[in-house]
């Protein structure tokens, strides 16, 4: 957060960084990756359970984890983000999350 | 000909009917496949790093997760192995098989299906290349993994269109 500094010299501050970002407010990408071996169909309605997605979106996510190798498919807060990556696991999709922006 | 189908046989049980000698060989080899999912490369498949850098994170993650997952994929496995004691000949359908079971083991069975093509997937470093396969030598052991994965992803595609066939929301 920036926050004003006092310089010592009369109507002057400085803006600076006094803190880092702060990472409990910044959001978790959750990425699909695409293997061999999953099924797309399966896939799609893997995404559709964990998320609640539309057939469309899910069939447009499952698309992008095939054709570019991954798909950013939900993102938010920490604890969600662990919880649908579980899912994801138990589904046996290979599924990881990441700070947004890392 | 043989006709492949999952069917809800009513509104207690699910019947996969018509399905081919060599698909019921493979079934039967479910229980045998599934017991490799301990082996280092499919384990390390069945139960992924949940972040791609941070070693803290994914030491804690599995000390958490691994166990709940395991027991998960291992409860399926037994469920679909008791069902398959039931599988029986499909009079009407010629030299096929059927099995009848009921409809809340059809995620243990989803599970169980996709287990078994991982762990043949990473027993036998099967890649993209090799699922584009279309000629396989029966003397190889890779290709008649892929094979084996394939057909039993065909038989998981049933599954899926079934689940789809119901009520957006209400899954079986």
């Amino acid at each position: 957060m920036a926050l004003p500094i006092e310089t010592g010299q009369p109507g002057v501050i400085v803006i600076g960084e006094t803190e880092p970002k702060d990472e409990l407010s910044m959001p978790w990408n959750v990425i699909v990756h695409n293997d061999p071996i999953n099924l797309m169909s399966y896939v799609a309605m893997v995404f559709m359970r964990v998320f609640g997605y539309p057939r469309a979106r899910a069939e447009t996510l499952m698309l992008e984890v095939h054709q570019k190798g991954r798909s950013l498919v939900w993102s938010g807060g920490r604890e969600r983000a662990e919880l649908y990556v579980h899912q994801l696991h138990s589904y046996q999709l290979l599924a990881t999350m990441e700070k947004s922006g890392a | 000909m043989i006709d492949l189908s999952v069917q809800p046989l009513d509104e207690k049980r699910i019947l996969i009917s018509g399905i081919p000698s060599v698909l019921a060989a493979m079934l039967r080899e479910l229980p045998e496949i599934l017991e490799l999912r301990d082996s280092p490369d499919a384990r390390a498949r069945l139960h992924p790093n949940p972040t791609a850098g941070s070693d803290n994170i994914n030491r804690e993650w599995h000390q958490l997760a691994d166990p709940e997952l395991r027991h998960l994929f291992v409860s399926a496995g037994e469920t679909v192995t008791r069902d398959l004691t039931a599988l029986t000949a499909d009079k009407e359908n010629g030299d096929a098989w059927q099995v009848a079971f009921p409809i809340e083991h059809v995620p243990a069975w989803m599970n169980a299906l996709n287990q078994a093509r991982l762990i043949l997937g990473e027993v036998h470093k099967i890649d993209e290349a090799e699922m584009n396969r279309t000629d396989f030598d029966p003397q190889s052991p890779k290709h008649m993994a892929a094979l084996r994965v394939h057909l039993l992803g065909y038989l998981l595609h049933l599954f899926v269109e079934l689940d789809s066939a119901h009520e957006p929301g209400k899954h079986i």
